[in-house]
């Protein structure tokens, strides 16, 4: 009987072979990695492009230049969107019946989320890294030196989250038609924070919004972190786990869901 | 090892949320190293069977083990010993069957090494080594399904579940599959679980069928006790001369009930058999009928699953139908 489980495969076996299967597809065809990366360039060249002249807004001073600022938002916004993506990759999955292959093929199906995740840190990590070559090149600077890690730490956590969120909703739904289901709130969350000039100087509902935003706290700090001078870490912090682990529940109520809908 | 254990079900339920009872309780047995030819029309709940038993689905009453572990309790270990090739082979179109059979391997917690062994061994046992790299989007359907059929193989399974592995092949292909499927239970001891809407196929391939329609198992047995139950031969006969056909007709009403045929001829079942037939042409003899064409008609599964469910299996489809039930 103990050597059953053997032949099933580990957590870790399966979520290995869903990891490099995601990763494979992603990175042998231009039609998923371009987008990833044209959407973030886009926000930053945009923005920097359009916006660089609010530096000489009265009440708008960031050390690491317009870029900089821009350089947060657009590192968590696409944490937060690796992670919606892979929602849409497992919403396909199911709709197609690859899933099926994966959850017969696995004794453990956590690590089936697990494999998702683990593609979709990969996807997101290079993706952060050309980011974060362009914004050098346009001049960025990093006063806060190794303290950066911390923006780091924080997207890293975004992206986990999201991937749970997304990988939640599309285990419900099994269809690519929950696409605007899992885009639509991380979109409006992202876009109601403090995206293109800081907290103090947004006016009226938005400013109340973006005042309970947790994506307010999470570009607050991550700004912080890039000038070496945290703000609001704890709070940052607090609010991205507290996500994660709402998220993982999410998503593990998810799994159950699609183990019972065939 | 599994031991010695195949597929015990009892009393299986399966209902849909605001749908029908696709499993409406069926029992079955299927002994280990045994072939098990679920026959039915479409829509008769052959998939629905196939999830439940391999941890797809849940059931919504009764019991199943297969492999000595319960589905509804033991998935994993039951997952660990069975391999499936689904209706609808789940493929990844931009994936190489090379590929997936990587990915099938490591999913199966294969090292590094048994990998690549594995894998080549499969794809040449199915043909596909020098299609190996090409990926599936374009493969043919034949293809598609030996692919699959050898994923499911990766782990070394003591039981396969086909869900209608034939389904659409060209008869070429079907019979290299059947080929296959034969050769997997005569060397390796494998228990196959078979479902096909084809008679041919289960009348081949299955030491023991089940046909199954609206849910329930109508009737079990080896293809040809089914046939010698109740589908005894039928003679069909053409007079020589228009005008007996009659007379023909009441004569022959003494030997059985008549069945279906061509408009110029008159068939019965026969109700003693083959032995009978000496009998029916004394009697043709007696009465002054001359035969021009005598043909005796071997009974089929199709005869069986008429007898219980007063339908033919062509055609007898809940989605599909009518078209084919002529003749
Ligand atoms: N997910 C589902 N939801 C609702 N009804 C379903 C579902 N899957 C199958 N059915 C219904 O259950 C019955 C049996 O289907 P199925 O098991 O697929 O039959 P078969 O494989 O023999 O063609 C059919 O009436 C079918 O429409
Ligand atoms: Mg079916």
């Amino acid at each position: 009987m103990s050597s059953s489980t053997d032949r099933g495969g580990s957590f870790v076996s399966v979520a290995h072979g869903v990891a490099w299967r995601n990763l494979h597809n992603h990175f042998s065809h231009p039609m998923y990695y371009i987008p990833s990366l044209v959407f973030p360039l886009l926000f930053f060249t945009a923005f920097t492009g359009a916006l660089g002249a609010l530096t000489d807004l009265p009440g708008f001073e960031f050390e690491a230049g317009y870029e900089g600022f821009q350089y947060v938002f657009v590192l968590i916004q696409s944490a937060a969107f690796g992670g919606v993506f892979t929602g849409f990759a497992i919403a396909r999955d199911f709709e197609t019946g690859f899933a099926r292959r994966l959850l017969l093929a696995a004794p453990n199906r956590q690590g089936i989320i697990a494999g998702y995740a683990l593609a979709a840190l990969g996807r997101w990590v290079f993706t952060a890294l050309v980011v974060t070559g362009v914004a050098f090149a346009a001049g960025m600077t990093m006063p806060g030196g190794v303290g950066v890690a911390g923006l780091y730490a924080l997207a890293l956590l975004v992206n986990g989250a999201g991937i749970l969120f997304a990988s939640g909703v599309a285990m419900r739904m099994r269809t690519v038609q929950a696409g605007p289901l899992m885009q639509t709130p991380v979109f409006l969350a992202l876009f109601l924070a403090p995206v293109y000039v800081p907290l103090a100087v947004l006016d009226g509902w938005i400013e109340t919004v973006a005042r309970f935003n947790p994506f307010t706290a999470f570009l607050e700090a991550g700004r912080g972190f890039l000038v070496g001078r945290p703000t609001t870490v704890g709070l940052a912090f607090g609010l991205a786990v507290a996500l994660l682990v709402l998220f993982g529940w999410w998503a593990h109520r998810g799994l159950r869901s699609a183990e019972s809908a065939g | 090892m599994s031991g010695r254990h195949g597929i015990e079900v009892v009393e299986l339920v399966r209902e849909f949320p605001k749908g029908p009872r696709a499993v409406d309780g069926i029992d079955l047995h299927v002994a280990p190293g045994e072939i098990y030819g679920f026959l039915g029309p479409n829509g008769a709940g052959k998939s629905t069977t196939v999830l439940v038993l391999t941890t797809l689905l849940p059931l919504t009453s009764g019991s199943a083990r297969v492999a000595g572990y319960d589905v509804a309790t033991q998935g994993r270990y039951v997952r660990a010993e069975i391999g499936a090739a689904l209706q609808e082979a789940a493929l990844d179109p931009l994936l190489s069957a090379r590929e997936h059979m990587r990915l099938q391997t490591t999913l199966h917690g294969l090292s590094r090494s048994d990998r690549k062994v594995r894998g080549e061994e499969l794809l040449e046992r199915v043909g596909l080594v020098e299609a190996a790299d090409r990926r599936v989007g374009g493969y043919s359907g034949g293809m598609k399904r030996r692919l699959d059929l050898a994923l499911a193989l990766v782990h070394r399974p003591s039981i396969l579940f086909l869900d209608e592995p034939t389904t659409g092949l060209d008869p070429q292909s079907r019979t290299a599959l059947w080929d296959e499927v034969a050769r997997l239970t005569r060397e390796d001891g494998v228990t196959v679980f078979l479902t096909t809407q084809y008679l041919e196929e289960a009348d081949a391939l299955a030491d023991r069928v089940g046909i199954i329609d609206r849910g329930r198992i109508v009737a079990e047995g080896t293809p040809q006790a089914l046939k010698d139950e109740i589908g005894r031969p039928s003679v069909e006969i053409v007079p020589a001369q228009d005008g007996d056909h009659e007379a023909l007709a009441a004569v022959l009403s003494r030997f059985g009930e008549s069945v279906p045929a061509l408009s110029q001829s008159v068939a019965v079942r026969l109700r003693g058999g083959e032995s009978e037939l000496a009998e029916v042409v004394r009697a043709l003899d007696g009465a002054g009928i001359s035969v021009s064409q005598l043909r005796l008609h071997a009974p089929t599964l199709d005869d069986v699953f008429l007898e219980k469910t007063g339908r033919s299996l062509e055609g007898a489809g809940s989605e599909h139908g009518g078209d084919e039930s002529a003749g």
